[in-house]
């Protein structure tokens, strides 16, 4: 149909496609490549060792240890960070909606949403060295103030009990002000005449958020669960600067793990891209189960 | 869904039309305003209550810092901004970071904006190919190919360049930029560009003079995220630009700082060399906040 | 050219095949050690130049920027420039030596000295086991720059080639001389009319004592509470004698389950039980925990040598920081108080395939001579293990108080070096064990168990190159 646009398509595609596949995707199949060898990183042999890596894999307990805590991570952070951030989102969208109906709304929303927004801009390090002083036992942030109002003060970071949750909540706290301002962008996106009619109708502002908004908005929880599962799978770089895994590895995750089996206490190259390609097919069908499941739940509603 | 992306005035102004109309209504709002204005205000807290720590740190001494987290800085000291400044040389990878986001950014934009139009709009054999293999780089961590990374960016002759950086930035920004330019590109009247291309304009004047200026707020937006994220980028330069340290970006300084501090107890240079990394990036996001937020709707919702 | 040229070339040539090249040249299959003899510099061996350095080669030195910075080695390169004006010294400093060097090494273009230290240290097992690492007997055969008549090993203090030694190679060169040790503030002690206590019996009285004042006896790095695994150990070792630490360090069956270990690790849980330990310290980390210690929140602390230096800047006027060995379990001990845990420390390395061996080999020797290893004690308050590096130092209290420490222990040191053969069970595993126990998680019986399992997955994992050590 339309003339010429095969320059266009090759002109514009080629660049991008040759910069990517230099420097991204050769390298990651470099990674399985190496995942088969027993290569320890600091000479050029490398002795191909098949599926070895694989298997040694499944009698790792370090190995299944941190894929527990990334499941937790993955049941645990996207179903906080989204119902926080649709909680948030949806008191700032008040004032939209109660500007229509006539009631003072809350004041300051624009303030909230860039307040809000903050941590996504700063980088993953300056929050962990940040947090590491929040939760710091004796002179830091969090205890100060348990202390100032009598109640104990637990050692956070050093206690293999609430290690692992501190991080947690540090994820949830770095993410959810991203998703208030997602799913706002998104909120005010969606018809005004729909929430009048409804709200003409009766309907209260638990029902308006389940029944209208959520339905609404399902294409953006999708994106945002795929983005956060992606976010649980991942999740080293914070948990290494903050507790790098411990106390006794309660807080340990497979990132962390192809990390230190690679550059940390050990060289085995070969085995940590064992790992990495674990965690690319976890990622990949992780990914995966999101969409589908996402798409059923559409379908559903629509 | 329609995308309706209406200035906040306007709603404001059309809520200001419609009159009070239901008054339990707005009794209910109102207590539930009282309660969402007090998890907000909190949630507000806990977001800038540790910025703030750090700020209000980096003019504390060090003796301060330790003995009491809560207390404010006996003196404004600048000297241990001018000591991150000068000793830790921030100033000089400032500067670097900057010389190099720019180029990095210039060609991400570039490249995913060509390729992104390409995916949105043109049908050819391989789109789906391609599209996905592009948007499968965004769940994977880096750091998973830094290896062989190394010695494709050697090999090119681009090891220890600002060049290399570039490149090496712009190609794993690739997978975001595209996926979100793509949805937004798609979001875009068709009608216009068939009138366009009715009239004889050319696929390629068509791109520059039609569709880029329309996808300005979602270009902006996606521009934003990856200034942050490349600003923000440390695992990357700590293996692709080692040695000379004279060329080093601003968070390769950071992480040295970082680590120095754990050696030499300058925990006030160190809070002092965080607060002046972070407000540069604070003061973008601030100045484009709006951009980022009207961009996010479109890049989302297809 | 040799083959690595032009591939590099061919790669240039067409940007696609370059990844395919990298691997070939890099990882997999090219077995690329050949590829470079060529390449490296050589000179004339002679009387005065017995390494044979070539005179105008560049000579590359990367740095672990820790504790000790960088200034000494500026200094130290300084001497060789000196030496050999014509060569150009390409100097950097770096906390992340793995992160850095790694891909050179596979590369084959090593720098020519690495200081391979800190968190993030190359596992020497690793490179070992690779053979990436040049042996360095020639340079101790070498005479001393600067002691006539003496060759560079005979100004080395004892032990200090059994450290860097694997299966009889000499192969790291441990710089510094480190004790290792309990600190207390002869301040602190003084003011309230303390004394260091010689038996274990004693130190929880005078635990018990300190806590009655209202002020914690210890505290720790909970977040590497390895450093509390230093003093266990070393009562082991007062306690059962110096083959403890052998069956340790040889990864024999049930090392770390001996009577010795058993009865150091029963003692040392009286502390944990009685709640001798600063609340929060499973929460801090060594600087942390240091600098509470510093400023008073704690009596005791366990270190090594490099503990003034690193708190230097937080140090209040006239502590006067003191070490003191691990107290003794009884009369039955088979070491008596004084022996104190001494090793060298701070790894330098020449790698293998370095450009200029000879040069790196030749920059360590202008490291120990006697005028670089002053100058090093001068800069950064630190021992050497070049005997008399101390002479006309005027040296800080508490390396004063390591030097006098060391004196009396004499002959009756020990020292382990595990962490060295295999750094993962020390950094990870008895780390967490540690980590456990100091927080009151584990029995004893417990922690000696998780320790033991540790050891014995380095000891079943065919993958980690084994060494062993005799006395």
């Amino acid at each position: 149909m339309r003339h010429g646009k095969y320059p266009l398509i090759v002109t514009f595609l080629v660049p991008p496609v040759l910069l990517y596949v230099v420097f991204v995707v050769s390298p990651y199949l470099q990674t399985f490549q190496i995942s088969t060898t027993s290569w320890l990183g600091y000479s050029a042999e490398a002795d191909p060792v098949g599926l070895a890596n694989f298997t040694a894999l499944l009698h790792d307990g370090r190995v299944w240890n941190a894929l527990k805590n990334n499941a937790v991570l993955l049941a645990v952070v996207p179903v906080l960070t989204i119902t926080l951030g649709l909680f948030f989102s949806t008191m700032l969208s008040m004032g939209g909606r109660k500007g229509r109906a006539g009631v003072t709304g809350v004041r300051g929303t624009a303030v909230y949403r860039m307040v809000y927004f903050f941590p996504q801009v700063l980088s993953v390090v300056i929050i962990a060295l940040l947090w590491k002083e929040v939760y710091h036992p004796n002179s830091g942030l969090l205890n100060g103030a348990l202390r100032a109002v009598g109640l104990p003060a637990p050692t956070w970071l050093g206690d293999p009990r609430t290690a692992f949750w501190c991080v947690l909540a540090v994820m949830v706290w770095s993410n959810v002000g991203f998703y208030v301002v997602l799913f706002g962008a998104a909120m005010s996106a969606i018809p005004r005449d729909i929430y009048e009619a409804v709200l003409l109708d009766g309907a209260s502002r638990w029902t308006t958020l389940r029944r209208i908004t959520i339905p609404l908005l399902w294409d953006t929880v999708q994106v945002a669960w795929i983005y956060l599962a992606i976010a649980a799978l991942d999740g080293f770089i914070l948990i290494q600067q903050m507790t790098n895994g411990g106390p006794n590895f309660s807080s340990d995750v497979i990132g962390l793990r192809m990390y230190e089996t690679a550059f940390g206490s050990e060289s085995k190259f070969g085995y940590a891209s064992a790992i990495g390609v674990v965690l690319f097919f976890l990622t990949l069908s992780v990914a995966v189960l999101a969409l589908r499941t996402a798409r059923r739940d559409r379908i559903e509603y629509s | 869904m329609t995308i309706l992306d209406r200035p906040a005035s306007e709603d404001a102004a059309a809520g200001e039309r419609r009159a009070p109309r239901d008054r339990a209504l707005r009794r209910e709002i109102g207590v539930a305003n009282v309660f969402s204005h007090g998890f907000l205000l909190l949630w507000g807290a806990l977001t800038v209550l540790p910025l703030l720590w750090m700020l209000l740190s980096s003019f504390k001494s060090d003796a301060e810092i330790l003995s009491d987290p809560w207390g404010l800085p006996g003196a404004l000291r600048f000297e241990n901004w001018a000591r991150a400044w000068t000793e830790a040389h921030i100033g000089r990878y400032f500067l670097n970071s900057a010389i190099v986001v720019a180029g990095s950014l210039t060609l991400t934009m570039l490249m995913g904006a060509t390729a992104a139009y390409v995916f949105a709009r043109y049908e050819f054999r391989g789109r789906q190919f391609f599209y996905y293999l592009f948007v499968g780089g965004m769940m994977f961590p880096a750091f998973l190919a830094l290896v062989p990374l190394f010695f494709v960016v050697r090999n090119a002759g681009l090891f220890g360049t600002w060049t290399g950086l570039i490149l090496v930035y712009a190609a794993y920004s690739l997978p975001f930029t595209v996926f979100f330019l793509t949805a937004f590109f798609r979001t875009l009247p068709t009608t216009v560009a068939e009138a366009a291309l009715m009239d004889g304009c050319g696929h390629f004047r068509l791109f520059f003079r039609v569709m880029l200026p329309m996808a300005r707020p979602g270009l902006i937006s996606v521009a934003i995220f990856n200034f942050l994220s490349q600003w923000n980028q440390f695992i990357l330069p700590q293996v692709l630009m080692q040695g000379d340290d004279s060329k080093w970006v601003l968070a390769q300084g950071l992480t040295a700082l970082a680590v120095s501090q754990g050696y030499q107890g300058d925990y006030s240079g160190l809070f002092a060399g965080l607060t002046i990394a972070t407000l540069p990036v604070l003061a973008v996001y601030v100045l484009f906040q709006r951009q980022v937020q009207s961009g996010l709707t479109a890049g989302q919702l297809k | 050219m040799n083959r690595r040229d032009i591939l590099r070339r061919t790669a240039a040539a067409g940007l696609l095949a370059t990844p395919a090249a990298g691997l070939l040249a890099g990882c997999a299959t090219g077995g690329g050690g050949d590829d470079d003899k060529g390449e490296t510099y050589k000179g004339t061996k002679s009387e005065q130049n017995p390494l044979g350095v070539k005179e105008d080669a560049p000579l590359e030195v990367v740095i672990f920027n820790g504790g000790f910075g960088e200034d000494y080695a500026k200094a130290h390169e300084a001497m060789y420039k000196e030496k050999y004006p014509k060569a150009e010294i390409k100097h950097s400093a770096t906390q992340e030596i793995n992160k850095t060097l790694q891909p050179r090494f596979v590369d084959g273009t090593p720098p020519d000295v690495v200081n391979n230290s800190g968190a993030g240290q190359i596992d020497f097992n690793g490179l070992v086991s690779q053979n990436a690492i040049a042996d360095l007997r020639e340079l101790l055969d070498a005479p001393s720059l600067d002691v006539p008549g003496k060759t560079v090993r005979d100004t080395l203090l004892p032990g200090a080639v059994e450290v860097g030694s694997y299966d009889g190679n000499f192969l790291v060169l441990n710089y510094t001389y480190t004790a290792y040790g309990i600190w207390h503030s002869t301040k602190l002690f003084g003011e309230r009319g303390w004394q260091y206590a010689k038996t274990w019996d004693e130190h929880i009285a005078l635990c018990k004592q300190i806590k009655a004042a209202g002020i914690a006896p210890w505290t720790y790095a909970g977040k590497h509470p390895r450093y509390m695994s230093w003093p266990l150990i070393a009562t082991a070792i007062k306690f059962g004698g110096p083959s403890v630490a052998t069956a340790i360090d040889n990864l024999e069956p049930n090392a770390w389950k001996s009577d010795a270990m058993k009865t150091a690790a029963d003692a040392w849980y009286q502390i944990v039980k009685d709640k001798y330990i600063l609340d929060g310290s499973p929460g801090l980390d060594h600087v942390q925990s240091q600098t509470a210690w510093c400023q008073g929140k704690a009596a005791f602390i366990s270190c090594g040598s490099w503990l003034e230096n690193e708190q230097k800047k937080v140090t209040p006027e006239g502590f006067n920081m003191t070490i003191q060995p691990t107290p003794s379990l009884g009369s039955g001990d088979k070491l008596p108080f004084e022996a104190l845990r001494g090793t060298a420390g701070e790894p330098f390395m020449v790698p293998a395939k370095a450009k200029n061996l000879a040069g790196g080999l030749e920059y360590f020797r202008v490291m120990l001579s006697k005028k670089g290893a002053q100058d090093f004690t001068r800069k950064v308050s630190s021992l050497t293990v070049v005997a008399g590096s101390t002479e006309g130092v005027e040296l800080p209290f508490g390396l004063d108080t390591v030097v006098k420490a060391l004196d009396a222990s004499g002959s009756n040191g020990f020292n382990w070096v595990y962490n060295n053969y295999y750094r993962k069970l020390e950094r990870e595993l008895v780390d967490a064990a540690c980590g456990e126990f100091f927080s009151g998680r584990t029995s004893p019986a417990d922690f000696l168990d998780q320790c033991q399992k540790g050891a014995d997955s380095i000891a079943q994992d065919s993958s980690i190159k084994k060494y062993k050590r005799t006395a």
